[in-house]
């Protein structure tokens, strides 16, 4: 396929744009998909097994590998060389990005849980930002083939916070570790329940992937396909196809559009060579993240779009929202030489605890609007560099330290919903630009009483659940203190919104702009609200769900 | 007990590849102890019987390192073994192996942490052009100065020429940080802190310390993942109960 012989172009390679090339070249439609990081191939790039001892200074983490040194992201983080971005005065903003094909799924935590009822009509709810143009019931059945397609592996347990995947969906989860079983009680005496963690991890082998083996961390990818990343999956199954052709370090600058103000293609730079391309295309896919997505189209300024493409409504870059985050750990005196057995499992938390209080929040008993869920942190870890254990003196003494209190802790990591405010949002700084000389992405933010509440809230809880387990867990931080930074939780979603009303969204259900019928977003810029569960999955079911409703109008003549 | 692969006689031997190292030893984890290694030291010097000395710690004008790092797209699979240049002098090196055997010792069929080449790991850690290298290169680097000084103010030789108990006796007045540790004692045992801290984490990774201990996982499991061992479960039953929470036992929904 000649690079001009195709009907959709797609940018970016990650779950979005990986999920829409996918769904179309299956229906028979030519995509070609820009990606600007490089190529990469993680049959071949993972370090599966590879211990810490083997990488440099212990392969902890630094500005060059913040995740450490074994952590898939290529060219990224929370720096990406020669593409800075900017934050107004007095706000904080983290930016993870990857350049690299598949982008951010090659190292993502694989949490896979699906939004409910709840999420979809929070504002019918409680009145807070916005709804989404559809119910759960709608997309429900397109959850059930996207986990069917990706492979999640979980359990239905009837939570009022988890809706059930249809029989047969789920692939069997692993049993839990007894780090696990000691939270799920220490959290049943508040009346808190525990549940299998969704995950993006195969337990059954599935068309070109194995399953899981129980070792060696997702973040690192997965040469066996067995966590799920774009890279050993759709983008390979697509090309199968004979219907995808991709092209690496192609770095979009804008979208293209004629007179009319109709989209026509896009410009974007071959970072091999430095030059600039220009490219027609009938319709064009925006899936390069909420903020790159956000960042092309107002860069795509015209005499028609003077305020950024398919920007009519003035709501590009606005609502930006990411996950709250917030962390208490504890040693617990009772695991003190505890056992020892092998913990890896798919190395990472097997139970969770899902948000429980939606009862309390209908009848106003809590000062915070949305929920939250808790991961766990413990176990058997490899070694690496930080050894747990109060020490004293040196000589055997530590050591027995050290191996009495290997296992001896545990975390609970926050993650919450927020609420969109007029102080989160972005757009673009007119006085820096990249090294292609793009003008940067520039982050406005502030949290909300809303968000420090719910904080409050979840510190107070862990605390009690740590406290449960014997747990001596002191004074709390403010939550003020304890709230992760906006962007640290790397779920940034919301800043080209979908809804059903064209003076406050930007695209329509189906992640078609309002203002460009040949224009498309389907990356998580389109959520209208940032439920507490994780993005990806929503991403990648939406991401499905639009592409086969634009596969279905490009057969109908429509496009 | 203690290998004395840094004394006096017979310098620390830096490994250059200490990774390929670690790999043979990986190899051969388990087998008998590495040879050449013996106990006793009978290092020089007259330790005057003070319990602490007055205040001091140097001022170092460190330079800060330059080189740089490995980048944001280092080969995984096979890391390189060397980025960046070694930065400490084989007297410093000799310190660290002294402080490295005294805070890890070889223990039963478990190496000494000099055996498992943790002084180069440290050496690698504080000649690291990151942030958080950095600022551990400014805590341990003064802590060799400072041992050699209070050396030479107790026995009037560096701290490796100093004999065992006597490199102990000044070690024990700065290994133990809490409230009562006097102030003069207070900037070397934070540093010694650190430098614990970073051994451990060296030797424990080390395959013999993974082994140590109770790591075990990072094996291929074909069938599903087992879970907990039935000891694993009676102690976490166990302990259940006495924490009175064992009405809310978590059964498995699936």
């Amino acid at each position: 396929m000649a690079n001009t012989d195709f009907q959709v172009l797609v940018v970016g390679s990650g779950a979005g744009g990986a999920m829409a090339a996918y769904e179309l070249t299956r229906q028979g439609i030519k995509v070609l998909m820009l990606e600007a990081g490089r190529d990469y191939n993680p049959r071949a790039e993972t370090p599966m097994f590879n211990r810490n001892a083997d990488a440099p200074l212990l392969g902890s983490g630094n500005k060059d590998k913040d995740f450490g040194f074994y952590d898939a992201t290529v060219d990224g983080g929370w720096s990406v060389p020669d593409e800075p971005y900017t934050m107004d005065e007095n706000t904080e903003f983290m930016w993870w990005r990857a350049r690299m094909l598949g982008g951010r799924t090659n190292h993502w935590g694989r949490f896979s849980l699906r939004f409910s009822e709840h999420d979809f009509k929070g504002k019918t709810r409680d009145g807070h930002g916005a709804d989404w143009p559809f119910e759960y019931q709608d997309i429900a059945s397109w959850y059930d083939k996207t986990e069917t397609l990706v492979g999640v592996c979980g359990a239905n347990t009837g939570h009022e916070d988890m809706p059930d995947s249809a029989p047969g969906v789920l692939q069997p989860p692993p049993k839990a570790r007894v780090t696990e079983l000691l939270v799920a009680a220490a959290a049943g005496k508040e009346g808190i329940r525990m549940a299998p963690m969704h995950r993006a991890v195969l337990t059954r082998a599935q068309d070109i992937r194995q399953k899981c083996l129980y070792a060696t961390s997702c973040g690192r990818g997965c040469s066996i396909g067995a966590a799920f990343q774009t890279t050993t999956s759709l983008i390979p199954l697509a090309k199968a196809t004979g219907n995808l052709t991709v092209i690496t370090d192609a770095m979009v600058r804008e979208v293209r559009t004629d007179d009319t103000g109709k989209v026509i293609g896009v410009s974007y730079v071959n970072k091999s060579s430095g030059e600039n391309v220009e490219l027609d295309a009938p319709v064009v896919i925006l899936a390069a993240s909420a903020c790159e997505s956000a960042r092309i189209m107002l860069n795509s300024r015209s005499d028609k779009h003077p305020a950024g493409l398919a920007n009519s409504s003035g709501q590009i870059g606005r609502n930006l929202m990411d996950s709250t985050g917030a962390n208490l750990g504890a040693y617990i005196p009772a695991l003190r030489n505890r056992p020892r057995y092998n913990e890896d499992g798919h190395t990472s938390n097997h139970l969770f605890i899902p948000w429980w209080e939606h009862d309390a929040q209908a009848k106003g008993e809590l000062d915070f609007p949305r929920g939250y869920h808790f991961e766990i942190g413990s176990g058997f870890r490899e070694p690496g560099a930080w050894v747990a254990g109060d020490f004293q003196g040196y000589g055997v003494e530590v050591k027995e330290e050290a191996r009495a209190a290997y296992g001896s802790y545990i975390g609970f990591a926050l993650r919450g919903e927020m609420l969109p405010n007029d102080d989160c949002y972005m757009d673009i700084d007119e006085t820096v630009t990249d090294k292609w000389g793009i003008p940067v992405a520039r982050f406005h933010w502030k949290w909300s009483e809303n968000e420090i509440n719910q904080v409050r809230h979840g510190l107070e809880t862990a605390k009690k659940i740590l406290t449960n387990m014997g747990a001596e867990v002191g004074a709390l931080p403010d939550p003020e203190e304890a709230i992760l930074k906006g962007g640290q939780i790397i779920h940034e979603v919301g800043t080209t919104r979908m809804g059903d009303d064209p003076t406050n969204s930007v695209t329509n259900q189906w992640g078609q702009t309002w203002d460009c019928d040949n224009l498309f977003v389907m990356d998580a810029g389109v959520f209208a609200s940032n439920p507490h569960k994780n993005c990806t999955l929503t991403i990648m079911t939406l991401a499905m769900r639009n592409a086969d409703w634009l596969a279905k109008q490009i057969k109908q003549g429509a496009m | 007990m203690m290998g004395d692969n840094a004394n006096k006689n017979r310098p620390y031997a830096p490994s250059m590849t200490r990774r390929d190292t670690l790999k043979w030893m990986g190899i051969m984890a388990a087998s008998a102890a590495l040879p050449g290694l013996n106990a006793c030291s009978s290092g020089a010097g007259q330790v005057k019987q003070v319990g602490a000395t007055a205040g001091h710690w140097p001022e170092l004008a460190l330079k800060p390192v330059t080189a740089p790092g490995y980048g944001k797209d280092p080969d995984l699979i096979s890391p390189p073994s060397q980025i960046w240049p070694r930065t400490l002098s084989a007297d410093q090196l000799n310190v660290v192996a002294i402080l490295s055997d005294l805070i890890v010792p070889a223990e039963g069929e478990y190496p000494s942490a000099t055996q498992v080449k943790v002084p180069d790991v440290i050496d690698e850690w504080v000649s690291a052009p990151y942030a958080s290298q950095q600022r551990d290169r400014e805590m341990i680097l003064p802590l060799l100065t400072w041992l050699n000084d209070e050396a030479v103010i107790r026995g009037g030789v560096s701290y490796s020429a100093l004999a065992l108990e006597q490199q102990r006796l000044i070690l024990d007045d700065i290994a133990t940080l809490n409230a009562q540790t006097p102030a003069a004692f207070e900037r070397p045992a934070r540093s010694f802190a650190r430098l614990r801290a970073l051994v451990l984490a060296g030797y424990f990774s080390s395959p013999q310390g993974t082994k140590d201990i109770g790591y075990q996982g990072n094996v291929a499991i074909a069938g599903d993942y087992p879970g907990p061992s039935d000891e694993a479960l009676a102690h976490i039953n166990q302990v259940i109960d006495e924490l009175g929470l064992s009405a809310y036992t978590w059964t498995d929904p699936a």
